[in-house]
This record gives C-alpha cells, sequence and structure tokens, in this order.
C-alpha cells in the first residue's frame, strides 16, 4: 500500500475521536465538525478483541500501519501549512499496551527533538504502565485513556481483553497527578497541558443515561475530569454486536448537553435525575429546558436581583449571559437582554424585567400568580 | 483647549485620562505627525496639546487609574482594556474620538466595554469581535507556503491585520523566517534567521522574490485525502458546516477554498472506477 492509501485507513480509523483542545481550528468538514490536529492510528492491526470495534482482532479488514518517521513527516507537512495545531495519535494495539506505548512516545520525542512546537495529544491503550505514562507527559500535551463505559461489568462485555479497575481507572488516576504535577512545573507561561478527559462509547452495552451521567459527574469528582467525549455505537459488521440497534445520534447531543450542565452550569447528576425517564434515559428534549418545566416554581426569576446560580437555571442563559447580566444591572429592557447574548425566545417565559414578565395562559384563567 | 492624541492605545488612555481631568476639551485625532501637520494646518489652528506622539506610556497604570484594577471578559477570549482598544482601533469604521469619550463614560465600570449594554458600547464590543474574528478567521484559513526557506503568505483584509497575524505564524515556527504579505507591506516575523531584524516590516516589492506557488502540491494532495477521510457522511449538517467554514474563507487559500466547495457540495463517493466497473 502506498503511503497515502495507508494514511487514508488510518486516519478513518480516528474520525469518530474529538480532539477540541480549544485552539485554532484551520478546517471543518460536511458534517460541522472541526479540524484541528492531524488525526491518526499507528496501526489499525490491534491485537484487542474489544466487541463493538472495527480494528478487533481476527475481523477481516484492510490492515495498515504507519511508522514514526512517516507520521511525523505528515504532522510537519501539515503543521507548516497552517493546517493543523499538531497531532492527535492513537492506535490499535502492538503486542501490549506496553509497547505500543512506546512506538507513541517515540513519536512525540521525534517531533519535539525536532523542534515541533505544536500541540501533541496521545490517546494511551488501556493498562500502559506508569513509567511511559511519565515519560509520554514530558513531550506531550494532552494524554488521556478512554473509559468506554460505565463499570466493570459492562467493560468486560466489551473489552474482554482489559481490566476496568486496573488497566483504566487506575490509569485516570495517574493522568489525573500527572497532568496536576506538569502543570506545576510548566506554570502560566509554559507548555499547555489539557486536562483529564476520556470518552464513552454511548449503547454498545445496555447502560442508562443515568450510570453515564452518574459516571461522568464521578470521574469529575475523583479523576478531575474537564470533559468527557461520547461516541454513538453504531454496529460493525462481523462483530459480535453486528446485531445490535446503533444508538441514536440525538443520545449522543443529549448528553454532551447534560455533560455542560454538570461542567459549567454548577448542577448535579442528582437536580438531573428529574428529566429521565423510568428506565433512567434522556428524551430526545434540551435537558435545560425541560429541568425548567419541571421546576415552575423557581420561575420567574427577576433578572435585577436573582443569583448567578439562578440565571443560570433559565433556558437561553449561559454562563457568559449571566456573567453579563450580573455586571451590568440594572437590566431595564429584553433588548439589553438580547444585546448581551441572551436567547429571548427561550428565557422569556422564566424572566421577569422590573416586575414585568410574558403572560401565560394561566394568567388568563386567573390561575397562579 | 484643543487636544490632539495619536490613535494607538497610548494616545487613547491619554485622552481619556485628559478628558477625565478636562472635561471641556476638544479633543482631535490623527494616525501620525504628518496627519496631525496636515490637520492644523487645514483647521488653522496652531496651539494643541499633543498626547502619545513621542515616547511610550505606562498604560497598565493609566487603565488601573480609568477602570482600576478589577478585569473584566464576557468570553475566555476577550482581551484585556489594552487589547480591546488595540483592536478597535484597527476597525475600518472606529472613531478614536468617539472611543475616547465612550471610555470615559463608562466611569470607571469596565464591565460596560464588554457587555453591550448600551449601543455604543454594544458598536465597540461588535468591532473588537470584528476584528478579532477576522484575526483568528486568517489564523485558521490562511495556508502559507515554503518558499525559498521563507514561509510565505499574501493575505487580505479590511482591518490591517498582518502584522499580528505575522506574530502569531512566527510564534507558531520559531525556527523559519515568516512573511506575511499584506499589500505593498511584507512584514517579517524571525527576522533574525535572514539577517534582519526580530520583527519588521519591508516593502512588498523587496519580498517579491518569494515565490507563491498556486498550483497543488504534494502537500495539498495529502490534505484532501485527509480531509475526506475525516468526514461522517451520516452526520452531514450543510447549515452548520456553512456557517463555520464562511464563504469568506474560500478567498483565503486554495485548500481553504476546496474545503468549503466541498462543505457546500459533499463529498463525491464516486471515482472513475466506479463507471469502468458497472
Amino acid at each position: 500500500m502506498t503511503l497515502m492509501e495507508r494514511m487514508r485507513v488510518l486516519s478513518e480509523g480516528t474520525k469518530y475521536d474529538s480532539c477540541n483542545q480549544s485552539a485554532v481550528c484551520h478546517a471543518f468538514g460536511p458534517d460541522g465538525r472541526c479540524i484541528q490536529l492531524y488525526k491518526t492510528l499507528m496501526t489499525n492491526a490491534c491485537c484487542g478483541e474489544c466487541t463493538y470495534c472495527p480494528n478487533r482482532c481476527g475481523r477481516d479488514s484492510v490492515k495498515a500501519t504507519l511508522s514514526p518517521e512517516e507520521i511525523v513527516k505528515i504532522t510537519w507537512s501539515f503543521y507548516r501549512r497552517n493546517a493543523v495545531e499538531g497531532l492527535f495519535l492513537s492506535s490499535g494495539v502492538i503486542g501490549d499496551a506496553e509497547k505500543t506505548a512506546e512506538q507513541q512516545l517515540e513519536v512525540a520525542r521525534l517531533l519535539r527533538t525536532q523542534g515541533f512546537a505544536g500541540y501533541i495529544h496521545i490517546r494511551v491503550m488501556p493498562g500502559t504502565p506508569k513509567y511511559l505514562l511519565e515519560e509520554i507527559s514530558d513531550c506531550a500535551n494532552k494524554f488521556g485513556v478512554n473509559a468506554e463505559t460505565t463499570s466493570s461489568i459492562n467493560y468486560s462485555e466489551i473489552c474482554p481483553n482489559f481490566h476496568y479497575n486496573s488497566d483504566v481507572l487506575q490509569r485516570l488516576k495517574w493522568t489525573r497527578d500527572l497532568i496536576n504535577r506538569k502543570r506545576r512545573e510548566a506554570g502560566k507561561r509554559g507548555r499547555i497541558i489539557g486536562a483529564n478527559d476520556t470518552q464513552f462509547v454511548v449503547g454498545a452495552v445496555q447502560e442508562s443515561d443515568r450510570e453515564i451521567i452518574g459516571t461522568v459527574e464521578k470521574f469529575m469528582d475523583r479523576y478531575e475530569l474537564r470533559r468527557p467525549y461520547f461516541m454513538s455505537f453504531d454496529p460493525v459488521p462481523f462483530t459480535p454486536l453486528e446485531n445490535n440497534d446503533p444508538s441514536p445520534l440525538w443520545r449522543e447531543i443529549r448528553l454532551y448537553q447534560t455533560s455542560y450542565l454538570l461542567k459549567d452550569y454548577g448542577m448535579t447528576a442528582n437536580d438531573l435525575d428529574n428529566v429521565l425517564d423510568d428506565n433512567g434515559f434522556l428524551p430526545d428534549n434540551d435537558p435545560k429546558m425541560l429541568l425548567a418545566s419541571c421546576n415552575p416554581e423557581l420561575f420567574p426569576v427577576d433578572v435585577n436581583s436573582a443569583t448567578r446560580e439562578d440565571l443560570l437555571r433559565v433556558p437561553g442563559i449561559g454562563p457568559v449571559g449571566a456573567n453579563r447580566i450580573v455586571s451590568s444591572r440594572p437590566i431595564n429592557s429584553e433588548k439589553e437582554l438580547s444585546r448581551m447574548g441572551v436567547v429571548l425566545s427561550r428565557a422569556r417565559p422564566f424572566v421577569e424585567i422590573n416586575g414585568k414578565r410574558q403572560t401565560n395562559l394561566f394568567s388568563f384563567a386567573g390561575v397562579g400568580a | 483647549m484643543i487636544v490632539a492624541f495619536r490613535e494607538n492605545v497610548d494616545g487613547v488612555l491619554l485622552a481619556c485620562k485628559e478628558l477625565i481631568e478636562n472635561p471641556d476639551c476638544d479633543l482631535l485625532s490623527a494616525k501620525g505627525r504628518a496627519e496631525l501637520k496636515q490637520k492644523m494646518e487645514f483647521t488653522g489652528i496652531e496651539d494643541v496639546k499633543t498626547l502619545g506622539f513621542r515616547g511610550s506610556t505606562d498604560t497598565t497604570k493609566i487603565v488601573s487609574n480609568l477602570f482600576g484594577n478589577k478585569r473584566s471578559r464576557m468570553f475566555q477570549r476577550d482581551p484585556d482594556v489594552e487589547g480591546y482598544i488595540a483592536m478597535v482601533l484597527r476597525h475600518r469604521s472606529s472613531r478614536a474620538i468617539e472611543l475616547v469619550r465612550f471610555l470615559v463614560s463608562c466611569q470607571g465600570n469596565v464591565e460596560l466595554l464588554y457587555s453591550g449594554k448600551s449601543n455604543i458600547g454594544k458598536k465597540y464590543y461588535n468591532c473588537m469581535r470584528d476584528v478579532s474574528r477576522s484575526y483568528h478567521r486568517m489564523c485558521m484559513f490562511a495556508r502559507p507556503y515554503l518558499a525559498n526557506g521563507v514561509l510565505s503568505v499574501k493575505v487580505e483584509s479590511p482591518h490591517q491585520i498582518g502584522d499580528m497575524f505575522c506574530r502569531w505564524l512566527a510564534r507558531k515556527n520559531p525556527d523559519v523566517p515568516v512573511s506575511v504579505i499584506e499589500g505593498d507591506i511584507a512584514w517579517i516575523g524571525n527576522g533574525n534567521h535572514v539577517g534582519l531584524e526580530h520583527f519588521t516590516k519591508v516593502p512588498s516589492s523587496l519580498a517579491g522574490s518569494l515565490e507563491f506557488s498556486e498550483a497543488c502540491d504534494e502537500v495539498d494532495d495529502m490534505w484532501d485525502m485527509y480531509y475526506d477521510s475525516q468526514i461522517i457522511q451520516k452526520r452531514r449538517n450543510k447549515t452548520h458546516a456553512k456557517q463555520l467554514q464562511p464563504k469568506l474563507s474560500a478567498s483565503m487559500s486554495k485548500m481553504a477554498e476546496r474545503d468549503r466547495y466541498k462543505v457546500e457540495r459533499g463529498i463525491s463517493n464516486y471515482t472513475l472506477d466506479n463507471f469502468t466497473s458497472g
């Protein structure tokens, strides 16, 4: 296979991975997702037997490998052309996690010794030894391991070659500690060190959204997870899960929305319990709007006296809008709110400005306040 | 009293300070000494107090006097007050005198610069965001070519941000000299590699020896292949993608133009092989 053909095969293997690192995006695909990094696998010839994965051992597919030197060359070419900010490097398991991490480390080291100042994100394999994680943390800006699911029972179902507690959770703890240490060493002006992150495959096993939200909250608390990534399960032919139903895309979107509510809005998994159905799944609706509708007694909030926390519960007001409102009081009109970036069409039923609020059917009927 | 100030961060801040001390003074602004002289000759004014035309000023001190030490940014990437003024002044429709009066009218409330609560506040916040957006788009979609050992690119912008982009590109590639050509000026970054100052500007004619490749090279082909490999066809969202990869981006580089075309038309899975085999 030519370099271009191998490159295509291995880049396609990472297209579901998100690599958001809050830097410059250099292109956007027709699906609206940004391209910031050159994302590639080192190889798709994996010796793991993950039941959902197209690269699983024994599945008949085109196998390809890029050498560290080839990855370095391609990364430099794209970087000089200002087409990417750096490299996202993942891989199939080459023999074992240690050998794979050694190869990944070689790529990062080669780039750094050649003076590469860009961003390097390495997705390490479950079970990567601690000494290699430490060496990777010397070269990479971000490194982490995928949790894939919510519990060891679920994990053993989809990733039979690894152990959830020792190969994943233990690594999440190590990466958390390494990130904190590297951030302290780098200081404010040093190399950017990205926060701990992980990815969940949504819908491969029958875990509920309640379980996922609870796990995300637990990870945020224990492993200082900043942002979880979700990947909808899509059955791959010739894998053990080929006959399972695909997870709908909207489920992934609703999970992202709830993760933002946990991350930026100060909400807890218990707060979100109200919006889940009896089986613990999110409906296909905006969770914040549902939450507001479930708690009508909390509204309307007076924009001139409400706390930031109360404002954050209003649909259409985000953290930026809430900051603006708090620092720009008094607010005298809807127009001012609109100028501050509040989405009035969503926020209007839930806010009050100088005693004025949107009327509703209950008011006409003389019911309620 | 007439106060003439230079249309830069120093001049604007000094003018703010002066306007607070002498609220009745009249303001006059100029981009440089030559323009000031021209304006004075045109209006017949002889006696003016000039601010910001010589030396540099401790702007941090003036900002803390004007707005205190409180930092306020609505978005994480919003610049501080000095950055805000610098951005606004680059905007083609900014008026330096109006900006000075707006800054003074905030009466020390730095949030009013960013909140967009008043009409004038919204106008200047939008100017700042406009310039910032143009700069970020340039960082996103401009594609320099390595020619004769120099990383070179031609850019166009209504807001005079070539120097900002050049500094960014030089920081990103500290080991090679970079050249950003904007109209008849060429900004040179990392100039020390070619015996120039670290950051300088030269007439673009001097940078004319740099060859700009318009033809596709191997990197372009690799990029096209990589770009196509990252698309999830089932999730195509044309409206959203068009907002993020705007029409404007297509004019910034050939690569961005091809990417924009794919956003518009999608990526065809058909090749000549499909026709011959069928």
